[in-house]
């Protein structure tokens, strides 16, 4: 994998391809009890289901 | 169910599985960067607070996996202990 630098490619990218950024660990959650609860330590990937429809 | 462990053996256990999750929570972060040192040295951080707590429960319980049995006392604790149905989990 190396150094693997997501932006630098990006213009390179082939239209209509699903593509997941890279995560980088910059903030990890203070109090882990709180993150066993959420289910992640890392905030950026906290996405709860907010149990509606999607909202045009 | 209800075991009948003590309050200090409900606080190790759970925080048992908080720095367990954080394990596999680095596991999964690690397994897509591997070069990164200061991940890595999070992961050991942790890694050996769950070693000491997994030693001290089964020192003052019982162990909770087979690599925590401290095989030099007369009997086989391993065998000795509750099991998780038998009440061994909160």
């Amino acid at each position: 994998m190396g150094e693997y630098k997501f932006e630098e490619y990006f213009d390179q990218f082939p239209p209509a391809m699903a593509y997941v950024p890279w995560q980088n660990m910059d903030k990890i959650y203070e109090d882990l009890d709180e993150a066993l609860q959420i289910g992640t330590i890392f905030p950026e990937l906290t996405k709860p289901f907010t149990g509606r429809r999607c909202v045009k | 169910m209800k075991c009948a462990c003590s309050a200090e053996q409900k606080r190790l256990l759970h925080d048992i599985s908080v720095v367990d999750f954080v394990l596999v929570e680095m596991t999964l972060y690690l397994d897509t960067h591997p070069h990164e040192t200061d991940a890595i040295d999070f992961y050991n951080h942790y890694c050996r607070i769950k070693n000491q707590l997994m030693n001290e429960y089964a020192n003052k319980f019982y162990p909770l996996s087979l690599s925590t049995c401290d095989n030099y006392s007369k009997e086989w604790k391993w065998a000795l202990s509750p099991l998780p149905w038998e009440g061994a989990w909160y």
